[in-house]
């Protein structure tokens, strides 16, 4: 039953990514081919670090190296290489699994947070080492290529680079997801819970880490190799510790136990940049909280909170729940907006243009403007703003929060996995 | 030789700095099982307090102040985030400080702007300590390591010589067992966090007088922290120490030295080969300063894969 | 594979086996004959380096000197893995298992590794018909069809026990190695398990760990006593518990106790 709903439900994704975007503006295009380029980053990613428990902090390195492969081989077709368009990703993904399996060598040899060390320093290497390699990398400026017409498809627009991405991310996904089926993506999830007894099982555990290392840092390559494609350029700040930072953030705030959740946090994450980014130089600031607050205080992710809400969708007092709920919800907004009030305030009391201001206004505090409004930095209203909304959520949340735990309690445990099929319950575990 | 003689103390000055922070880390994951990457950040931090403090206040009140705030910054990390998340297994947590260091890295973007601030040692410290065949060496560089050197001697003997120094190392092997003779054991984590905190805070105030003071600090000297812990082997202060120094000669003589595999090869007749081929064989040392720590990492990986001082699992 | 072990008739045999931690020596020259088909215990006083041996044997350490056969093979340096393709698996003291994947998926891990599938990549586990019926006979062997479908971290401390007897079937060893398998469980409990030892176990050469020594008693052939890294004999149950050196040793501070 619940695999039908799915089915349709991804079925209906899938005819919407497919129908509505040639009726998009461009920037939405745009914006969709990254959201897609992301989602696929962060499964790769998850299979390594949610589904084996290997957490990675250089995943940057098999994404840049799958997008620096893909514009060589660009630059030979550019020069007559008979090779199809539509398959440039192919050497991203060779890159991505003999890059790969060079660093997953190494950085498998340890587990838990040596793992994590190495492969930072990996990440690190590559960065550090690649603007000084002018042949294979483009030294600093990086190298680029275009995009050549392949059996009379041109991919000149936007939208032809769009659905490009699209096959190529569906089948990923599709290719990831089965592998979640198949003995060895078991063997993964063993990985995870118990790596010595999969030893004393038979199993070469440092040659399997190796080969899911591999395996994700494959995938890892197509996303690059998607993004070079798209961009038609790449430089040494692929292999940056930003790019390895940001998917481990969509990961884990869209939830690592569920094997969608990272698709979850890559589509919110980067459409939100796609919005925001415009509006607030702060966006890496409010992507730290909300990431930090995630792990505080839903340590499965968005995913892992409407799992839990799915589950018990049938059993759950939604009546009763729907007025804590609500206020929650108020209560989280008049916080927020604190926040967010007085980071603006201090991004514009702290920035540059306000400095020349206040040289010129000698001696006096001059005044400035902020969503729409006049603010004096030295009017008490200024700083009663925020103390009083971030007071009142405050309250709101802190009350609320006991109704919410108190009600749950009272329906007692969600559905265990007990009342699954054997075969459907593996993925999805408890709290990571 | 003088190329010899400044490059040791450059490399020494260097490594002292890096056990500095690495010490710290380190003492924090023997103890918790904490792998705090928020630590660079807080030498980051330490910098940029004792930058804001010392342009009102003076060099040394920065100095002194910014340890403080940086450690009490370590303690209520400890006590309001980390042990909340403690529940949820040690990557849990590796995730939390993490996003620690993000913020962390913002606010001071926010505050300060992405760019370098001007953070200077007072002009009476701005002299030559003494003169090697002709070139003056600076005494700031001797002062941070004389630093380094003086935390280590008070920390040491805090650890070995006084009653809570006991309780700590009970605490590092056995939590359980301290805690049942009737120590408290949340206590002393928070204090050794914040210890650990306040002495990254201290290299940021000291180095950041010297080195450049930007929001990119941290992560530059994280990175290089991180290996000297792979290398010295985790939860070990001796194995930091050491590969501290080492990393510290390797990256300070690489700077100076403009080998290359092709020079090498010219050695055996090959260079000729080699300078045809280009890429990585033609590669200077120098240019790739940054990068022998990363190398030298994976050579200890692949015949230490426990550190040099590191036990084994 | 079960042939192999005509040439001593040992299925496990170790010859002056030591092993020191730094200064520490924990193991100081043991023997140990184990035949082919037979139920074995290794008893003890606690720090008698009982799970030391148990973890030379399975390769989790490495022996500092001497020889480790298994059916007359030597298996000294080998890998954990490499040792259980040989035909020996073991359990642990401290239940060691997947808490977070299903109790049929504990097992069937194990099953897979035994049918070489270690890496398959290129078909549904659920089609693989002979393995999914091979971890399900053994499900029902160790008394856990109805929890098949439980996530093993959820099941009580003895099923828990049993599933992690039941994971050093799957792997198709003949030589069983199982640390204190009845640690910790009441007298009923207790009962239980001796006969799911026993169930599993024949046609099989089992060595155990065990401190009580009604189970002892009642499921073991021949008994060694280890004490501070020396066999001090080794005998029926009923020869030993009348040896006088082993009382004085053991027994007897046990029972003083």
């Amino acid at each position: 039953m619940a695999s039908m709903r799915n089915l349709i439900l991804m079925a209906a994704v899938l005819a919407v990514l497919l129908i509505v975007p040639p009726f998009l503006g461009l920037g939405w295009q745009n914006a969709l081919v990254n959201i897609l380029i992301a989602s696929l980053f962060a499964l790769a990613f998850n299979l390594l670090s949610g589904q084996a428990g290997l957490l990675s902090f250089g995943h940057a390195a098999y994404f840049g190296m799958g997008a620096f492969a893909t514009l060589h081989l660009m630059l030979a077709v550019e020069d007559g290489l008979g090779f199809p368009t539509p398959l440039l990703p192919l050497a991203g993904a060779l890159a991505g699994l003999v890059v790969g399996l060079v660093a997953g060598y190494f950085s498998t040899m340890r587990s838990g947070v040596y793992f994590a060390l190495v492969t930072l320093a990996f990440a690190e290497l590559f960065h550090s080492l690649t603007p000084h390699l002018q042949g294979l990398f483009g030294g600093e400026s990086g190298i680029s290529s275009m995009r050549m017409p392949w059996q009379g498809i041109i991919f000149g627009s936007v939208l032809e680079v769009y659905y490009l991405t699209l096959g190529w991310v569906m089948l990923s996904i599709l290719v990831l997801w089965a592998y979640t089926r198949t003995p060895f993506g078991r063997l993964t999830l063993a990985i995870r819970d118990n790596e010595q007894r999969v030893r004393f099982l038979g199993y070469n555990a440092h040659t399997a880490k190796m080969v899911i290392f591999a395996i994700s840092a494959m995938f890892t390559g197509v996303a690059g190799a998607l993004q070079a494609i798209s961009n038609e350029t790449a430089n040494y700040a692929l292999f940056g510790s930003q790019i390895s930072a940001q998917v481990v953030l969509q990961t884990f705030v869209g939830g690592a136990t569920i094997f969608f959740g990272p698709v979850v946090g890559a589509v919110s994450f980067t459409l939100f940049a796609y919005l925001v980014s415009d509006l607030t130089r702060s966006w890496l600031f409010y992507q730290g909280l909300i990431f930090v607050l995630v792990m505080l205080y839903a340590p499965a992710g968005i995913g892992g909170v409407v799992q839990h809400h799915m589950r018990s969708l049938r059993r759950a007092d939604w009546t009763g729940l729907a007025k804590p709920y609500a206020l929650a919800a108020l209560g989280a907004l008049l916080v927020g907006s604190a926040v967010i009030y007085l980071t603006e305030t201090v991004a514009v009391l702290f920035g540059e243009e306000y400095s020349v201001n206040l040289r010129n206004a000698a001696g006096a505090y001059p005044g400035y403007h902020l969503f729409g409004l006049s603010w004096s930095p030295v009017s008490p209203l200024t700083w009663l703003v925020p103390l009083v909304l971030a007071g009142v959520g405050a309250v709101l949340l802190f009350k609320v929060r006991g109704t919410i735990a108190a009600k749950w309690e009272a329906m007692g445990r969600p559905e265990t996995e007990s009342t699954k099929a054997p075969d459907a319950a593996k993925l999805k575990g408890g709290a990571a | 030789m003088e190329f010899a003689i400044i490059s040791t103390l450059n490399g020494v000055t260097y490594g002292l700095l890096l056990f500095m922070v690495s010490a710290g880390l380190t003492l924090i994951f023997g103890m918790m099982g904490v792998l705090n990457f928020a630590h660079a950040s807080f030498y980051m931090l330490g910098a940029y307090v004792a930058y804001a403090v010392s342009s009102i206040f003076g060099f040394w009140a920065g100095l002194i102040v910014a340890p403080i705030v940086v450690g009490l910054t370590g303690m209520v990390v400890e006590r309001y985030l980390l042990r909340r998340v403690h529940a949820h297994g040690h990557a849990h947590e590796l995730l939390l400080t993490f996003g620690l260091a993000m913020i962390i890295e913002e606010m001071i973007k926010l505050f300060f702007g992405d760019f370098p601030v001007n953070y200077q040692m007072p002009d009476y410290l701005r002299f030559s300590a003494f003169s090697v065949y002709g070139t003056d060496y600076p005494f700031f560089r001797l002062f941070i390591g004389a630093t380094a050197v003086v935390m280590f001697a008070l920390l040491w003997g805090l650890l070995t010589r006084t009653r809570t120094g006991i309780v700590v190392r009970a605490a590092e092997r056995l939590p359980s067992m301290a805690e049942a003779l009737g120590h408290n054991i949340p206590i002393v984590f928070m204090c050794v966090f914040g210890a650990g905190a306040a002495l990254a805070g201290l290299a940021g105030a000291v180095a950041g007088a010297f080195y450049p003071t930007n929001p990119n600090m941290g992560l530059e000297l994280g990175v290089i922290v991180f290996v000297v812990v792979v290398v010295g082997g985790l939860g070990s202060l001796k194995g930091s120490l050491l590969a501290s120094l080492i990393i510290g000669l390797f990256s300070s003589f690489a700077v100076g030295l403009d080998w290359s595999v092709a020079s090498i090869l010219d050695l055996v007749g090959l260079g000729g080969w080699a300078h045809s081929i280009g890429g990585l064989l033609t590669l200077e040392l120098s240019s790739v300063s940054a990068t022998i720590p990363f190398a030298l990492m994976l050579i200890v990986l692949l015949v230490r894969p426990a550190g040099l001082m590191g036990e084994r699992n | 594979m079960s042939t192999l072990h005509s040439q001593t008739g040992f299925a496990l045999q170790l010859t002056d086996v030591t092993k020191s931690f730094g200064e520490i020596s924990v193991m100081k020259g043991v023997n140990l004959a184990i035949k082919a088909g037979e139920r074995h215990a290794v008893i003890g006083p606690n720090g008698a380096g009982k799970s030391t041996l148990f973890n030379l044997i399975s390769g989790m350490f490495p022996v500092t000197s001497g020889d480790i056969a298994l059916n007359g093979r030597s298996i000294v340096g080998l890998p954990p893995y490499q040792i259980n393709r040989s035909g020996l698996a073991r359990s642990f003291q401290i239940t060691n298992i997947f808490p977070r994947l299903s109790v049929f998926e504990n097992l069937r891990i194990g099953v897979l590794a035994r049918h070489n599938v270690r890496f398959g990549l290129f078909q549904p586990v659920s089609r693989m018909r002979r393995i999914n019926d091979e971890a399900r006979a053994i499900l029902a062997e160790v008394g856990l069809d109805a929890r098949a479908a439980d996530m093993a971290g959820d099941l009580t401390y003895s099923e828990q026990r049993a599933l992690e007897i039941g994971m050093t079937l799957t792997t198709g060893a003949d030589v069983i190695l199982l640390d204190e398998p009845t640690a910790g469980m009441s007298r009923e409990e207790t009962a239980q398990a001796v006969e799911l030892i026993r169930s599993v176990t024949e046609g099989k050469t089992l060595l155990m760990v065990e401190h009580d020594m009604s189970v002892v008693f009642s499921l073991c052939d021949r008994v060694s006593v280890l004490v501070y890294g020396n066999i001090l004999a080794t005998d029926t149950p009923k020869a030993i518990s009348e040896n006088r050196e082993v009382q004085e040793a053991y027994l007897g501070e046990e029972t003083a106790s």
